[in-house]
């Protein structure tokens, strides 16, 4: 049976929809951590998608005459150095981070789940072979990587968060890998292969939904990662091209003006620093709110 | 403790390494081959001319078959000869040893500072369990894995360094040399880099510890009256032992990785640097011997763990 | 602080920055600090000393043939002298080891000076000139070949003089000969050596090689023989390569170095700070630009490519990306350097409407869309950024695509032709007729299309060649650049100046038109 020998949420008896529903709420007014983490988010996608009619000023507009000024009644957290107001930068740069997030998580779920699930499945040398494959990447120095796909691909938000997934893909095949271990020597699996269910179909309906829940808790703490990633590679220059706004390279270009301007670094910091803070805290949440035996501690 | 089993172990893991090794080295020379951008460009200088160009590739071989001239530099590598680096003509391995130094010292720094502060912090969270204490800890730590690093790098230089004037905002300085001094530089990085390593060494620690003082055998052995430290010592650390000889190992890894942005805006000659700025002008033989020294440090690292793993439960294969 | 005034002259900006009057003034003259243009021996020096200085870059190699970035030449300029030199405002080329003559079209004669020796001893010498030239003309791992191409033969004629059979006449040797093919190797060393003479470089200047520490520091120390007696005042130099212009100053503000060349004008508010610093700046053959691929459409109009050197506010660029100082550039080369010509200068006002008329005249009244190669760091990001703001303003959709400086000018330049476009900058060169050939000649590297923009053209570039008299050459320049500019082949930007930060008692450093600082005649007072 499992090597732990504790009721886990597995064996639960699947759940109608609107209970589910009622779960959720519940579990958010309990939860105050991941309901406030959840409301940031979704403040921010709404930010996202409303950037161009919540912002005041348009986010490339420069007014050479006007740089480097201070926090007033028209710009409420000052101007750049080329005059750009920086609150309308930090908006339009919220929509650039969250679609650099996911889509570096989606490239890295789409790359690493089947492979994992394939590894622990198979065993044998397909898992010799795909799990020095993964040690491999695990030991790359991640930015040559990044440095590499953007130089084949072209500079780019899109191409930088396309390395950036492909570096986040080990980790989740080797979570899925060692879930699909245990998963596979389960009974119901034993049974669905006596009825002769092909193995395709033996992943997809009874090895891959078990495999769901440490999953979406990396997932999350992944999408955080990608976003620390995103701003990473703007600051040295492969991330996002200019002149759209991102939050790091709002960050790169204060680094250099450091010594004239030191508060240009706050604001798009803070922002990354909160929304990753969302995540993270979404992700310990649902941690705690998928496995039953923590909540007893 | 090295019996014979220990030994067949370590030949075993070796043996799976080498091919990490070469497959490593091998990706990241065919990522760098097949992608625009020639170091002959670089080379011609300000005179260049299309001749000279492609002069410049037929000297340095840069215009052979790829995999012949990956084959070229793998023969040299397991014969000791990291080559040259093809801009200034410094032997990559003077380049590593002239570079490692500055990198491990920021990630020693990074790592001890994470360990001193974070198992105290670990350990206080997990002896008082959901109270204030816990709570302010775990925020701590979710602070602490959030920040971007390279942000508190700025923050860091700003106050300490452009402000205060307490420490010296870039560069480094040789260890040996003067050893003050080389901390001195090597200090602020390492504290950017150790906020993330904090919050996850605390964390794990908190985790395990609980783990252990809620099963049956230890509260069996509360029950019966025995003191918490003592049950903590005889049944506790061996497990927590095991769990943090992972965290380190993989945090290790992790700040190895991190060094390179840190090592930007401080300005470090480190590893990092010395990788991004080979892969940009496509200098492969800095490129290809750094990466296989840092593929050597983390495998060796690895073993490390697996070794101590083994001297803590020896049921461990 | 507000770096930048609202009033848009050039003397307030350079005020308003903080100066102190004395920069100011050499800012707007670029001659008070660069007083005479020739060295000046005349202030009393004192001997002894090492300087310490902050270099911005790690040479490429100290072997002048081998070598091939731009910064190199600061390191190189320590341990070798030339066969001439040049003056320091103009850039007029003067005799250094060696006279010239050109008895006839086909000749030309190099006399050189008695008595100089290398660091190793071994005379300098005709015989010793010789093998350099033949070497920079003939070694495969020369990058000078292209200059010397059109001496045909090199004969000596006596212990101390060298006759060169030229295929054609060419004024822009004695230049060339001032530059890295002037600068003479020991023909002892290199045989010895061999491609170890690129980290162990023996020549005949005023310092002998002692160390280079890769990426750390290159330490030379004084040469007892120098030819020229009296010289140097300094013991030695200890380079240091710190590539972060921030740490480089702050070193000389702390006192570790002595100097810090290199830097950008942003830092000016730090350095002014400084009590025991001071701030030397002048105008350089730098030149900021946007290199345009006229071969092919849509840039093979003219009159696109004039609505965007229209569309430029180039005092406004300088402002925003260069902290307001630097020479706006009404062509490729400085108003102070002896080829400029002041008919051309006043060609393109900032006139965006003209440049909107021209938009629609040349056919395009909705607005283009071109690319543009450029670089990933922050100072070419930010100058990408106003450019497409004040090209957007004509109609002018800019798509930038960036990359390393190898990539995207390897790009552009090279078989692919990548951009429409290439952001980058112009490092000058030691004679100007090698800047229009090498950035507008028919198949030169430098011109993206490779295409003769017109006879005319290709004529006044072989003209500037032929004669060696200045009043003759600065005519023919005066053409070449008015063809160039009314075509608008390139779109000059502006000149950047040196910035170099300077302890007080650092005495006698003068910065250059090259924009490669000499410390010929340095020393350090006690």
């Amino acid at each position: 049976m499992t090597p732990n020998d504790k009721p886990s949420v597995l064996d639960a008896p699947p759940v109608a929809a609107p209970q589910r529903l009622a779960r959720l709420l519940r579990w958010l007014r309990s939860d105050l951590a991941a309901a406030a983490s959840l409301g940031l988010l979704l403040a921010l996608a709404v930010l996202a998608i409303g950037a161009r009619w919540i912002a005041p000023f348009s986010p490339i507009e420069q007014d050479l005459v006007n740089t480097l000024a201070d926090a007033s009644a028209a710009h409420w957290l000052g101007t750049d150095d080329l005059g750009r107001d920086v609150l309308s930068r930090l908006i339009h740069g919220a929509p650039a981070s969250l679609y650099a997030s996911v889509l570096a998580v989606s490239v890295a779920l789409l790359l690493g789940v089947p492979v994992g699930l394939v590894a622990g499945f198979l065993g044998g040398w397909v898992d010799d072979l795909i799990s020095r494959g993964i040690d491999t990447l695990l030991s790359f120095p991640a930015i040559v990587l990044a440095i590499a796909v953007t130089g084949a691909l072209g500079i780019g938000l899109t191409n930088g968060m396309i390395a950036v997934g492909i570096v986040f893909a080990p980790q989740l095949a080797r979570l899925v890998r060692a879930r699909t271990l245990v998963v596979r020597h389960e009974l119901y699996v034993d049974a669905a292969r006596c009825f002769g269910a092909s193995t395709g179909r033996l992943l997809w309906r009874h090895v891959l939904p078990n495999t769901v829940q440490p999953v979406i808790v990396q997932v999350t703490l992944l999408l955080a990662g990608a976003l620390l990633a995103e701003a990473s590679l703007s600051f040295l220059g492969l991330g996002i091209q200019p002149p759209q706004p991102s939050w790091g390279g709002m960050l790169a270009r204060a680094y250099q003006n450091m010594e004239l301007a030191p508060s240009q670094m706050l604001a798009p910091g803070l922002a990354i620093l909160f929304t990753a803070l969302a995540f993270n805290a979404l992700g310990e949440a649902l941690r705690v709110a998928l496995d039953p035996t923590m909540r007893r501690l | 403790m090295i019996g014979r089993g220990g030994i067949r172990f370590l030949l075993r893991r070796l043996a799976q390494a080498l091919p990490v090794l070469v497959f490593a080295t091998f990706v990241v020379f065919s990522l760098l081959k097949l992608v625009p951008g020639d170091i002959a460009v670089t080379l011609a200088g300000e005179n260049a001319t299309d001749e000279r160009i492609a002069e410049i590739r037929a000297l340095y071989g840069l215009d052979r078959a790829f995999l012949l001239q990956y084959g070229d530099w793998l023969w040299k590598a397991v014969h000791g000869d990291l080559s040259k680096s093809l801009l200034s003509g410094e032997p990559v391995m003077t380049s590593i040893v002239r570079c490692l130094p500055n990198t491990l010292l920021i990630v020693s720094i990074a790592l001890s500072v994470a360990l001193v502060v974070g198992v105290p912090l670990g350990m206080l969270a997990a002896s008082r369990p959901r109270s204030w204490i816990d709570s302010g800890v775990m925020s701590f730590a979710s602070l602490g894995v959030a920040v971007p690093n390279f942000w508190l790098a700025m923050l860091l230089v700003s106050l300490f360094a452009l402000q205060l004037n307490w420490f010296p905002a870039t560069g480094s300085s040789p260890f040996l040399a003067d050893p003050v001094l080389s901390l001195r530089h090597a200090l602020l990085p390492g504290l950017a880099l150790a906020a993330g390593g904090v919050a996850e060494i605390a964390r794990q620690l908190r985790s395990s510890l609980m783990e252990i003082l809620s099963s049956q055998a230890v509260r069996t052995l509360h029950a019966v009256g025995m003191h918490p430290a003592r049950i903590l010592w005889q049944h506790g650390l061996k497990n927590v032992a095991l769990n943090m000889i992972t965290v380190v190992a993989l945090l290790a890894n992790r700040l190895l990785a991190a060094t390179v942005v840190v090592e930007a805006v401080f300005a470090v000659p480190g590893m990092g640097n010395l990788i991004v700025n080979g892969a940009i002008l496509r200098d492969f033989p800095i490129v290809q011997g750094v990466v296989f020294a840092m593929v050597l440090i983390v495998i060796s690292l690895n073993l490390l763990a697996d070794m101590l793993y083994r001297v803590a439960d020896p049921r461990v294969t | 602080m507000n770096p930048i005034d609202r009033d848009e002259s050039a003397a307030s900006f350079t005020l308003d920055l903080g100066l102190k009057r004395r920069e100011a003034l050499a800012l707007l003259g670029g001659t008070a600090l660069a007083s005479t243009g020739l060295p000046a021996l005349a202030q009393a020096q004192t001997k002894g000393g090492v300087l310490k200085v902050a270099a911005p870059a790690n040479p490429s190699s100290m072997d002048p043939a081998t070598g091939g970035a731009g910064s190199d030449h600061v390191f190189l300029w320590t341990v070798y002298d030339t066969l001439v030199d040049w003056d320091y405002t103009t850039l007029k080329p003067v005799p250094g080891m060696a006279e010239w003559a050109t008895p006839d079209a086909q000749s030309f004669v190099l006399t050189i000076k008695p008595g100089i020796t290398f660091h190793d001893g071994t005379p300098m010498d005709a015989a010793a000139v010789k093998f350099n030239l033949d070497r920079n003309r003939n070694d495969p791992r020369s990058n000078l070949k292209v200059d010397l191409v059109n001496i045909t033969a090199i004969d000596v004629t006596g212990p101390l003089q060298l006759k060169l059979t030229m295929k054609q006449p060419d004024a822009a040797l004695p230049a060339i000969l001032s530059d890295r093919a002037g600068m003479m190797v020991s023909p002892k060393a290199v045989q010895t050596l061999g491609n170890e003479h690129d980290r162990k470089p023996v020549g005949a200047g005023r310092w002998k090689f002692v160390s280079w520490a890769d990426n750390q520091k290159l330490v030379v120390t004084r040469n007892d023989k120098y030819w020229r007696a009296g010289q140097p005042a300094l013991d030695g130099i200890e380079m240091s390569i710190i590539p972060e212009m921030a740490t480089g100053l702050r070193s000389v503000v702390a006192g570790q170095n002595h100097m810090a060349y290199g830097l950008s004008a942003r830092y000016s508010p730090i350095a002014s700070k400084a009590k025991n610093v001071t701030v030397v700046t002048g105008p350089t053959l730098y030149c900021y630009m946007l290199f345009l691929n006229y071969s092919r459409a849509p840039l093979n109009n003219p009159k696109v490519r004039q609505a965007i050197n229209f569309a430029i506010n180039r005092q406004l660029f300088i402002n925003a990306t260069m902290g307001g100082v630097g020479e706006p550039a009404a062509m490729l080369l400085p108003s102070t350097h002896w080829g400029y010509d002041k008919g051309v200068a006043g060609l393109y006002k900032f006139d965006p409407d003209r440049g909107k008329k021209l938009m629609a005249e040349a056919g395009y009244p909705n607005g283009l869309d071109i690319t543009v190669g450029g670089y990933t760091d922050q100072d070419a990001v930010r100058r990408s950024e106003v450019m497409i703001d004040q090209l957007g303003k004509i109609g002018i959709r800019c798509k930038y695509i960036n990359g390393t400086v190898a990539e995207a000018s390897g790009q552009f330049f090279g078989n692919e032709k990548k951009f429409d476009a290439l952001q980058a900058a112009w490092t000058g060169r030691p004679d100007p007729s090698m800047t229009y050939a090498l950035a507008f000649g028919k198949g030169a590297y430098y011109n993206a299309g490779r295409s003769e923009a017109s006879e005319e053209l290709s004529q006044l570039l072989l003209d500037s060649r032929i004669k060696e008299d200045i009043a003759y050459r600065k005519q023919v320049f005066a053409k070449l650049q008015r063809i160039v500019m009314e075509q608008a082949l390139a779109v000059p930007i502006a000149f950047n100046f040196e910035f170099d930060a300077v302890a007080n008692n650092v005495k006698g450093f003068k910065p250059n038109l090259l924009g490669k600082p000499k410390f010929w005649d340095v020393s350090l007072a006690p």
